[in-house]
Order: structure tokens, then sequence, then C-alpha cells
């Protein structure tokens, strides 16, 4: 079917090469060679997935799975065999165009944005190995092979989000994102034991087409209880899902990501819009007819991303940190992602416009949030800080930005014609679909939530007066090498829903699924025209709060006075002043501080309670060992009588 | 009667003639460097021909009867000689010059001599077919390790760890003689075969006492818990060198010594004594987790971090006797090159500093390859893939999953993310802390630099090519 194999190889040889290249050799010379080098690589990276793209599309063979290449890499038993190999079906090749195109542009990018860094060369290597990691991953046609590069993207996240060691800030919120989310994929190893061990099989070809009837007759001891097969199958999938679950930051396990913008700013964008979380979205999304087995495994599924999405938005409306804002927008557009999987499953029967809006968000989301976290980099590169506060009045100085950043925040908004509409638009048909009703009700409530605070991070940025010294003075300026992928990714985040619509509705099918399934033709054609409406009237209270010429910036930023309706209703544009009441007090104020409550208090006080239980314990043994020899010895007699009665010896 | 040396036994021959040799040409010429020399050569030369043996497969050769090679017995034969070979490399530097605030040692031939004769005792072990040879190897094992404690005769603290370690050590060494003499009562024989007969046709309360006893005895060796509270305090005290080659060579040995046991005599009653091993192995990993969260001395860490590698180890006994050998053997392997990986760029660090987590700041700007091998070494221990230890460890736990023991796996898997952390606090003492004050310059020696190269390497390359060890995984067979 496709003709030139080898030229895939380059696909993955690239970014390794990169890595080795300018992490031995070039990295330490030359920090501009280091760059070009990058670019290059990730150039012809990307010019290869794409060839490779049309070459699949164009020829007739899609959408039918192919291995392109495969070899052994470790054996269990003869038939039993984790391969390393590169697996090409529709989902993998959009992710690998993605992937590639997304580091590239970033690698563009960071010329501009660490110019100057002491370690510029260190920091090419480390990229191109996150995307090389992100790209063996996507191709995986194993779960071994998906865990291995999975581990690997951690890896590298960690290195890269404490990529300024310097900063202890970094240091521990790169630590705590690659713990919290290695306690994630220790379920998910467990997972691929017990699934492993039941079909005998990594392949994702035998698990997506299992179906649990041949397994309900066999027992198998699980140590603590002994269930059948089938219950084992499922129980499996779910601890595979809690890897997904930890990766995509799905609540409570969310709060490595805002954290995580600790390290430089490209890298939050690759790992926000192509790498790391959307590995979550991606394992789910692979596995679907293996998930789509149990129809409980798909409600988690579904209620875990709409949660995510609806809390993060709401958090979202309150942060005046913009890496923050868009870091929570992240999490919401993951739990739409998600939530889509989960949302296929109708009763008995599967519908698979879910598992298709799903991955088409994956698609359209990649390339407007790197581009807004690109934009929030140049930001922030000129003002020098990260903080709302301190910015507006930066459309005059920043013009290609400008336009770049409305163009992203429209597509993130859902407003048509821009790439997110479509895309969103198809999830929520899902949940529309697959009756539930109140997913349903908490998407389109999200996405006038998302449009809410993505425009009021856009007037508050770019509109207004200048609030910093350095724009007041004129010192913002447009970096070539920081505007020109922003510009490039304006593209397809204007255009990439609309020219892909057609093609995800053809190609992306999740694959043979062994549940019944029904194939529903998009209704109720009022949905869109629902959404955009209240869309719309989420811009227009963003822009009457925090752009109309009445509106009171300073105000509306002002944390400290922000009580006192009294006061309020005696000020002279009552209107106004209702909507400030209104909407701060009672929408922001009341449901944010319910958001925040949960987030300070539960799921953070829960880890610190764990950390510092466990650190007790610590304590527990290390004063246990005195140095008294008196002591040690009673130990030994001790253990023989404490294993005499807890090691269930037969007599 | 013509005689013939088969050549399975060679290795073992030119061990046990090596240390006589080494010890016995320093008597002669005075002063050089010849002894050591001769036992790296020696070494090697045994290493070589292990791997030069073919796998047998089935229950192995017989030599006189009561002298059984077979592919266990070989594979542990060669991590055991990488160990010594290891360690008398990493030991070199302590007898050239002070290292870690402590005078140098002297008498490297003697040194070299006592480390082969603790080896052979580990060869021993895992030839032995009845009791008598067992009970011999294991003290063979034993003894050498506590007169190497206490080898720095100028430091104090090696004196009081050996005496520490020697009467824990006694009072072990009781605990399985009187688990022998009632295997023996239960069985009215010493070997192996017998026994293992005995105990396929029906257990009594004998067997059972015998077995509670040769676990918590052995479970000193492996510093299970709570036989474990020697481990901190003589890994503490002893010299470096010794340090290594007790987390490795002592460890390897009694790990043997419980297969060669689980798989050999008591292999009817394995599905018995499953439950022992499991909560063994559960609260040994725990709690050395536990231990190594809060450490300030790099031996001392490295003293919990092994206790809780013991645990790993002891989760892999509870599967299937081929799966769970495999397992191990591998693990062993990967284990050794990390760990001394780790205590080689320790000792780099502890010439002319204290070899605690301070020392270790900074050393990303002073000497990059280094921290970039200790960084290694330490996510391989901590058992992130690609490196070997992930999957090391995924061997273990596999082993153990098969026979059903989830509970346990489960445990184990998530207290991987403890140990995580910890392993984390070093790589971060070496990346991320800045040094106080001015730093003193870090010497490696041409030995050093290449044993740490080589050292990087294998971790690697046992962790991206892990189908180069292809002969463990396929030509294994019981």
């Amino acid at each position: 079917m496709i003709n030139d194999v080898s030229i895939s190889y380059l696909i993955f040889l690239m970014p390794l090469l990169t890595f080795v290249v300018n992490g031995l050799f070039l990295g330490k010379r030359s920090a501009k060679g280091a760059a070009a080098f990058a670019i290059i690589c990730n150039g012809v990276a990307f010019a290869s997935a794409l060839f490779l793209a049309v070459s699949y599309f164009t020829s007739g063979f899609a959408p039918q799975k192919a291995i392109l290449f495969e070899l052994p890499f470790l054996k269990f038993a003869e038939s039993f065999v984790a391969n390393i190999g590169l697996l090409v079906d529709p989902l993998s090749i959009m992710m690998l165009v993605v992937v590639t195109f997304i580091a590239f542009m970033v690698n563009i990018y960071s010329v501009g944005y660490m110019r100057g860094d002491r370690a510029e060369g260190r920091f090419f290597a480390l990229l191109s190995l996150f995307s090389f990691s992100m790209l063996g991953l996507v191709a995986a046609t194993n779960l071994f092979q998906m865990f291995i590069f999975w581990e690997l993207v951690g890896v590298s996240s960690y290195l890269l989000i404490g990529f300024w060691y310097h900063k202890p800030s970094a240091v521990s919120a790169s630590k705590q994102a690659f713990i919290l989310t290695r306690f994630a994929d220790s379920f998910f190893l467990l997972g691929i034991v017990i699934v492993s061990f039941v079909v005998q099989s990594f392949d994702f070809s035998t698990l997506n087409a299992l179906t649990l009837t041949a397994f309900q007759s066999q027992v198998i001891d699980l140590g603590f209880i002994t269930v059948n097969k089938a219950s084992a199958l499922v129980l499996g999938g779910v601890f595979i899902f809690t890897g997904g679950w930890g990766k995509s930051a799905m609540f409570p396990m969310h709060i490595w990501l805002p954290n995580a913008m600790e390290g430089p700013t490209p890298v939050s964008s690759i790992i926000h819009s192509a790498t790391m979380v959307v590995a979550g979205v991606y394992l789910v999304a692979r596995l679907f007819p293996f998930f789509a087995l149990s129809g409980d495994t798909m409600n988690l599924i579904m209620i875990v991303g709409a949660f995510t999405m609806v809390f993060a938005a709401v958090i979202a409306c309150t942060q005046k940190d913009i890496k923050r804002i868009l870091a929570y927008s992240t999490l919401s557009q993951l739990g739409y992602m998600m939530f889509s999987l989960g949302a296929c499953r109708m009763g008995d029967v599967v519908i698979t416009t879910g598992w298709t809006a799903s991955t088409y968000h994956i698609f359209t989301h990649a390339f407007f949030k790197c581009s807004l976290f690109l934009i929030a980099g140049s930001l922030i590169h000129q003002v020098h800080t990260n903080d709302l506060d301190a910015m507006g009045g930066l459309r005059k100085k920043m013009p290609v930005t400008y336009v770049c950043a409305l163009i992203s925040i429209l597509a993130i908004s859902g407003i048509p014609p821009f790439s997110g509409f479509f895309s969103k638009d198809e999830i929520i048909l899902t949940a529309f679909q697959g009756h539930h009703y109140v997913v349903f009700g908490l998407a389109l409530l999200t996405s006038g939530l998302t449009t809410f605070y993505m425009f009021r991070l856009f007037f508050l940025a770019f509109h207004g007066a200048p609030r910093s010294e350095s724009v007041k003075a004129g010192h913002v300026h447009e970096d070539f090498f920081m505007t020109l992928p922003i510009a490039i990714l304006a593209v397809p985040a204007l255009a990439s829903g609309f020219a892909a619509k057609g093609l995800f509705e053809h190609f992306f099918v999740p694959g043979k699924l062994n549940v019944p399934q029904l194939m529903l033709l998009p209704e109720a054609h009022w949905i869109p025209i629902v959404a955009v409406a209240i869309a719309v009237v989420a811009l227009l209270i963003a822009w009457v709060l925090y752009a109309s010429p009445k509106a009171k910036v300073e105000r509306a930023l002002d944390d400290i006075n922000r009580s006192g309706i009294y006061k309020v209703i005696y000020h002279k544009f009552y209107f106004d002043e209702i909507y400030y009441a209104v909407v701060r007090q009672f929408v922001i104020g009341g449901i944010a501080r319910a958001a925040r409550f949960i987030q300070d208090y539960i799921v953070e006080g829960i880890l610190a309670f764990v950390v510092w239980f466990v650190h007790k314990l610590g304590d527990l043994v290390r004063t246990a060992q005195s140095g008294n020899l008196t002591f040690y010895l009673g130990t030994l007699v001790v253990g023989v009588l404490l294993w005499r009665f807890f090691g269930q010896l037969p007599f | 009667m013509s005689f013939s040396v088969p050549q399975f036994i060679i290795p073992d021959l030119i061990l046990l003639a090596l240390p006589f040799l080494v010890i016995g040409c320093r008597l002669v010429i005075r002063n050089s460097k010849l002894p050591w020399r001769l036992a790296c050569i020696g070494l090697i030369a045994v290493f070589v021909l292990l791997n030069l043996l073919p796998l047998v497969g089935g229950s192995g050769n017989y030599f006189i009867s009561n002298w059984r090679v077979d592919d266990f017995g070989i594979l542990m034969r060669e991590v055991l000689t990488l160990s010594a070979l290891l360690g008398l490399l990493l030991a070199k530097d302590y007898f050239d010059h002070g290292a870690d605030g402590k005078p140098q040692m002297n008498q490297i031939a003697e040194f070299a001599g006592t480390v082969a004769f603790a080896t052979f005792g580990g060869y021993i072990v895992v030839s032995a077919c009845d009791l008598l040879t067992f009970f011999l190897g294991l003290e063979m094992a034993t003894i050498p390790m506590y007169i190497l404690t206490a080898w720095n005769k100028k430091d104090q603290m090696g004196s009081e760890a050996a005496t520490k370690y020697i009467l824990m050590g006694s009072v072990a060494t009781a605990f399985e003689l009187f688990g022998f003499s009632y295997l023996y009562g239960f069985a009215g024989s010493i070997h192996f075969d017998a026994i293992q007969n005995a105990a396929a046709a029906g257990t009594s309360p004998l067997l059972w006492i015998a077995v509670l006893f040769l676990f918590c005895g052995i479970g000193f060796k492996l510093t299970l818990f709570p036989f474990y509270t020697w481990a901190p305090d003589v890994y503490e005290g002893a010299p470096s060198p010794v340090t290594a080659l007790l987390a490795v060579t002592s460890k390897a040995t009694a790990i043997a010594f419980l297969v060669v046991l689980v798989f050999g005599p008591l292999a009817p009653v394995q599905e018995q004594i499953a439950p022992l091993i499991a909560i063994l192995a559960g609260v040994t990993l725990f709690v050395g987790n536990l231990g190594a969260l809060k450490q300030s001395r790099l031996r001392r860490f490295m003293a919990y971090s092994s206790i809780a590698q013991a645990g790993y180890i002891m989760v892999a006994l509870l599967g299937p006797a081929e799966m769970s050998k495999t397992a191990i053997i591998y693990y062993l392997f990967l284990y050794t090159v990390a760990n001394y990986l780790a205590f080689f760029v320790f000792g780099v660090i502890g010439h002319r500093r204290e070899e605690s987590f301070d020392a270790l700041r900074g050393l990303s700007k002073q000497n990059v390859s280094l921290a970039v091998a200790l960084a290694v070494a330490m996510f391989s221990l901590a058992g992130i893939p690609p490196l070997a230890g992930f999957f090391g460890k995924f061997h273990l736990f596999f082993s153990g999953a098969s026979t059903g023991h989830y509970a346990l796996v489960v445990f184990a898997v998530l207290n991987n993310v403890l140990a995580l952390y910890y392993y984390l606090q070093v790589i971060k003492s070496a990346w991320a802390d800045e040094p106080e004050g001015e730093l003193t310059t870090l010497r490696m020696t041409k030995r050093q630099k290449l044993c740490i190269f080589l050292l990087t390497v294998g971790v690697i390359f046992m962790g991206i090519l892990p189908h180069l060890s292809d002969n463990i995984f396929a030509g294994f067979s019981l």
C-alpha cells in the first residue's frame, strides 16, 4: 500500500538524531548550530510524516491498519513477545503529523525564546527527546511499547519542566509532575500485567478484537479475590485507564499540570498541545474497542472527563496568571475529549461519533493551544511577567500576535468557521445522541465559560490602557523567530476544522467493535446554534466586564475590595455593577470558591497528608535504627515469633 | 583408573586456586601490584570460561555425585564473579589513598583473596546437593564478609560494624542450623532429593519449624524485615568497596540460597510457604523504602535501597520455577551493574569529601558525565524504562503475578513510586542543588573512567536491547 516504507524511519530517527548530536556534541559548542540542526531535523521529520500521511490517505488502503515495521524486543515465551514497531492507521498518522508539526514550530519558536539562555543546546536536545518519546508512543503496536515510551515521555517532561533547575519552584514542580504521573503509571503497569497475563499478548490488534464471553467461564485468582477472567479484564482496563487519567491530568490528579508551568513556555506549549497530556486521551482512543467492552468503564471515563471539564473551566475564570489560565483551559478541553470517548456507550450499544469527535478535537486543539501558549510566551517575553495585571494595551505594539491570538481564541471558543467549532460541536452532539443530558448541559455551559475566560484574557492582555512600564516605555516589539510560528499556526487554527471535517468522518472509525454499534446520523440541528449563542453571550459579558468603554478594568482586577454589593448599588452605572455583583460575587465568587476549596483543601490536603504520613513512617524506621546491639538482637527473636504467627505457615 | 576433569568444573577449580595464588605470590614478591592484577585476571578468566559453558538444561551435570552444576548455577556464578571483579576494581583506589575521611587500607592481596573465598562460598551454595554442603557454602560466603567489614584497622567505625555484624550473624547461623536439624529430623536424610520426596509424601510440624527458622536465618543475610537492623550500621561502617560487595555478593548468595531451597527440597510445599514469602517481601520493601526517604549519608541510603531491592526480588520467588529463576537472574545482573555504577561514582566523589548527599551538590556543573552516570544508575534502580531496571522489575512482578499474587504486586508497584521519590533526591542533589563553598577538585583514574563508562553503557544497553541477554531468557530451563 505504501511504497516507500524507508521514509517512515525518518520520522523517528530525526528527533533521536537531534537528541544524540545536540546532547553529546553540538549543544555545548554552539547554541546556534544546535538550534539550526534541531530545526532542520524536525522539519525533515515533519515532511516525512506528511508524506506518509498523503500516501496513506490517497492509496485507497485507508482506513485499514498496517504494521510498517516491527522488531522483537523482549521475549517472554515463544508466542508471547513484546515488539517495537510502527502501527499505521488514521489515528496514528494524524498524531504523527500533529506531533512533528508542533515540534517543528516549537523548535523555531525556541530560537527566539531561549536566546541567551546558558543551556540552549541542552534545551534543544531535550525537546527532541520529548517529541521522539511521544512519536514512539503514538506508533506503538502494543501495550508494552506504549508503556516504555509513556515513561520516556514522563522522564523527558521531568527534565524539561525542571529545565531551569536553579529555580526551586521548577525543581519541585518537575518532581511533582513526575511522581504523580508515575503513581498513575503504576496502575497502568499493573493493568498491563493483568491484561497481558489473561490474554497472553500485548498487541493492540489482539486486545481490540477481544470479546468477553470467551473469558466468562474461566476463573483467575487475583490474590485477594477470585473472579472470572472477564471481570479481571475489565479491572485491568480500569487500571490501564488510570494511567491515562494521571497523564492527561484529569481531576483529582490534575494538580501537577498548572504547576508544570514552571518550565520554559515552549515546553508548556508542546506538553499541552501535542505530547504528554494528549497521551492519556490517545491511550483511550487507541484501546477504544477494548474499553468499550464494559459499560461501567465507559461511564467512568465520561464522568472523569466531564467533571474535569467543568471544574477546570470554573477555576480558569478566576486566574490572573496567563499561563495558568491556559493550563486550566487545556484541562477543560482534555475533559471534552475524554468524556466524548466515554459518552459513546448508550445502554448496550456503542455509537462511534464520540470517538471521531474526540480524535477530531485532539487534532484541532493541538494547533490553537500550541499557538495560544506561544503567544503567551511572546507576551511574557516582552512584558516580563505572567500577570494579567501588568499587561493591557498590547494590541498596537504586537499587531501580528494580536490577530493570531484572536483567531486562536475564536477557535477555542467554538465560533464558526474557526477550527474548534467543528470538533466541539461534534462532541456536544455525541453527549446528546448518547442521551447523557446532564453532561450535555455541562458541555454547553463549559463552552460558555471557555469563551468567557479566554476573552477575559484577550481583552485584559491586548485592550485597554497599558499597565506595565515596559509597554508604556515602548520597549515592546515582536521577535521574528517567535512570531513566525505563531503566524503559521494561525492558519490551521483557522482552517483545520473546516478542511478536515470530511476526512475525519470518512476515515476515522475506531476499528471493528465487538459490541453492537449504531451509526447515528447527525441530528438536532439546533445544537450548534445554541452553542454559538451561548458563546456569543459569554463573549459579550467578557466584553462588558473587561473591554467596553465603561469597563472598570482596575476594579475587575481588584482582589481586595471585591465585597460590598451595597457600595456597588449606589454606584453610577447600576447595570454594570449588577453584572459585577452577579458575575463576580455569585457565579465566580461562589462556584469558583467552591472549586478552589476542593482544589486547595481536599485534593492538595489529602496529598499533603499522605506525604506527611509517609514521612512520619520513615522517621519511625529511622528511630528504630538506634545503633543499640541489644535491640538488634532482640529483633531477631521478635522476628521469629512474628513470622510464626503472621507467616500463615500451616502449623 | 584414569581420572578426567570435566569441563564444567574448571572455573570452580580456578576460583578455588585463585586466593592461594594471590596471597602466595605476595609472600614471594613484596610490594608489587602483581597480586591485585593476578586476582583481576583470574576473575576475568573465570567469567569468560563460565560464559563459554553451554547451558544444558535438565538437572545439570554432577561431579562426584555431590556437586551439581546446572543452568541456574552457571548464571549465578557469572553474577557472583562479576560482582567480585567489580568489587576489586572499586577497591583498588581505597588502597591507594584514603577516602571518605578515613585512612587508606592495606594488604590488598589478602583483601582480594578474601573476596575470592567469599565468592567461592556462593559457588558452593548454588552447587550443593545436601544440607551439609549447603551450610558450608553459606558460612564460607559469610565469614569472609565479617573480616572484610573490619578491613580498615585504623577505622573504629569499621570495627564496631564488624562486631555487630558477627554477633548478629552468629545468631542467624544458629537459626539456620536449628532449621537444618529439624529438616533432617523430618526427612531422615540430608540429601535434597530425599527431603523433596519426604515433603511430597506429607508434611509435619517439624517441616514447618524448619522452614520458619531457615527463612528467619537467611532473612538476616537478605536483610528482610525485621532482621535487617544490622544492615544500615554495617553498610555505613564498612569501607565503601566492602559495602558494595555486601550489597551485591552477599545478597546474591542469600537469594540463591532461597532459590535453591524453594525450588529444590521445598518445591512440593511452595504453595504453602507462599504467604510467608509474600508477607516478608511486602513488609521488607515497604520498610526499606521508608527508611531510605530521609537519609543524608550515601552508604546508609544505599543500605535501605538494597533492603527494598531484596523485597522486590522476593516477589519473584512466588512464581513458577523457570519464570522465577529467569527473573531473579536477570534482575541480579542489572542490580549488580547499576549498584556498582553508583558506588563507583560515590568512590570518585568520596576521594576528598565525605560520602554524603551534600558532597553531590554541584556535581552537574563540575563533571557532567559523572552526574549523567549517577542519574542513569538511579533511574535504573528506580525502574524507569527504557533502562534495564524497568525490565528487571517487570519480570519480577510478572513472575509474582503469574501465580495470582496480585495484591502483593499492587503493593510493590505502588511502592515503586515511593522509591522514585528518594532516587530523585540523589539526582536532585547532583543536578539542582547549589554547592556550599568551594568544591574540591574531582580526580579520576583511568580505571575509574573506564569502569564508569562501561557500566553506564551496560545499564543503557541492557535496557534498550534486552534481547542481547536472550541466553538468559531463551536458553534457560530447569
